[in-house]
């Protein structure tokens, strides 16, 4: 479990996070991931912003990078840093439509 | 993703597939003059744009349509013989006499035992991102020979099948002629099914015909049923866009003890009790309702979004009470009452002996 920290703020600004050094910045407005393709690596952190107006639950099951950000409800944001180099893939568990590839670089 | 014209989009019979064409279809948004009580106007027409139905039907790269294929796919949905006591085809559990469901509260499989879960609908699956209430498969090709081989359902294990269909001289001919190197495999039978699975499109209802400018094709009590659908109701956050879903997994709070999404993904909370959203396309016929056929009529339903369901962790964020007044939830099944088309018979394939 790669899970770093889940914070709720209470307001973005221009849609950058300050609470976390955010390496990767993904926005989820309008049930879309602002990214279908990320390139990190391994150890950056990933922050995924909940800038939309229903809670998603991001996740991965890939074998060796799996997370799971629990419950996100709008206005919170939630950060990863994948530790095994490869593609990653990137969900959110109640809305299989938002999908993404991290490939995770040495 | 490929695509076919599909003007009728009710394709279950041969005439239908002749008509469609391989041509993409591309059209401007019919202009309207109503006005929707709790709407604000300027916005209708963006609301409304949202449920414009397709012209398309998507077929996979990986399996594209044809006219031959999905003719073969027809009879195979239709053939008891693919179940081990020769009674049970998909189209048992996904007949066009109810909507593709089967019109139980739960599915009835092998030995007339019943089945844990209500026979989802078939219709639309062409549109669909993930398949099973539980999502447990992520193609049709990859669903269709699941209920064939499960020792509940039709209890036919594959080497079984293929030796079985082997044994009939009519299906080898067939399957040469759509897929001529690899023939009759359980890979071509799904993808046959598969094929024909995505044809079956619902018709042009009520609500398209209002959606496109018909200010008459539906009722005052249907048209402030739209505006709670998208306003108070909150409906659109779960059954949205033409489809009337947004393919995903929800816990809506019901009572049984189902844990749905939440056995492939046990480490997710939101997951447990969560199934997913069903589309509303021909709802009138696909009672009853919800993943355990737990609730008899439309206005049951409403009453159900009402209250709120079993608050618990894993309750989507979006169930809470509604406040709805009798008329309101009787305007929202008149709405839903719209999307029943009026749809054409379904002739049954002559089968291969």
């Amino acid at each position: 479990m790669k899970l770093m920290t889940v914070a709720v703020l209470a307001a973005f600004a221009g849609g950058s996070v300050a609470a976390f050094a955010a390496d990767h910045t993904i926005s989820q407005k309008g049930r879309v991931f602002s990214e279908t393709e990320l390139t990190v690596k391994k150890g950056e952190n990933i922050v995924f912003v909940n800038d939309d107006n229903i809670a998603h639950n991001i996740m991965s099951t890939t074998a060796g990078n799996e997370f799971n950000l629990g419950s996100q409800a709008p206005g919170a944001s939630s950060s990863v840093a994948l530790s095994k180099a490869g593609e990653v893939a990137v969900v959110c568990a109640i809305h299989p439509r938002m999908k993404m590839t991290v490939t995770v670089s040495d | 993703m490929r695509s076919i014209t599909c003007r009728i989009l009710s394709v279950a019979t041969a005439a239908g597939v002749t008509a469609l064409t391989a041509a993409i279809a591309t059209r401007g948004y019919a202009q309207t003059t109503g006005t929707v009580p709790a709407v604000q106007p300027a916005g209708i027409e963006q609301l409304k744009a949202q449920y414009r139905r397709p012209d398309t039907i998507p077929f996979p790269k990986s399996n594209p349509y044809t006219l031959e294929k999905a003719a073969l796919g027809k009879k195979l949905y239709f053939d008891t013989r693919l179940s081990a006591a020769n009674l049970l085809s998909c189209a048992s559990c996904h007949s066009p006499a109810y909507g593709w469901g089967d019109g139980q509260a739960k599915g009835v499989g092998h030995n007339m035992k019943q089945l844990g879960r209500r026979s989802p609908t078939i219709v639309n699956a062409a549109f669909g991102e993930i398949f099973m209430w539980d999502g447990r498969a992520g193609s049709l090709e990859e669903q269709a020979l699941g209920p064939i081989r499960a020792d509940v359902e039709m209890n036919m294990p594959i080497e079984q099948l293929m030796e079985k269909l082997k044994a009939i001289p009519e299906y080898a001919p067939l399957f040469k002629a759509v897929f001529p190197k690899e023939g009759m495999t359980p890979e071509t039978i799904a993808k046959s099914i598969a094929t024909y699975e995505r044809t079956v499109v619902s018709g042009r209802a009520p609500f398209d015909a209002w959606i496109e400018g018909d200010e008459s094709a539906i009722s005052e009590s249907a048209k402030r049923g739209f505006a709670l659908y998208n306003g108070k109701g909150g409906c659109m956050n779960c059954h949205s866009g033409w489809n009337f879903t947004d393919d995903s997994f929800h816990d809506i709070g019901l009572s049984d003890a189902d844990i749905g999404r939440g056995k492939q993904l046990p480490n997710v909370e939101k997951m447990h009790h969560a199934f997913k959203t069903p589309n509303l396309r021909e709802i009138g016929r696909r009672g009853p309702y919800m993943h355990d056929g737990s609730v008899a009529t439309l206005e049951a339903v409403m009453e159900h979004y009402i209250n709120g369901g079993i608050d618990r962790p894993s309750r989507s964020a979006l169930m809470k009470p509604l406040d709805l007044s009798k008329q309101e939830l009787a305007d929202l099944v008149a709405l839903l009452k719209t999307f029943d088309s009026d749809i054409d018979p379904t002739t049954v394939p002559v089968l291969p002996r």
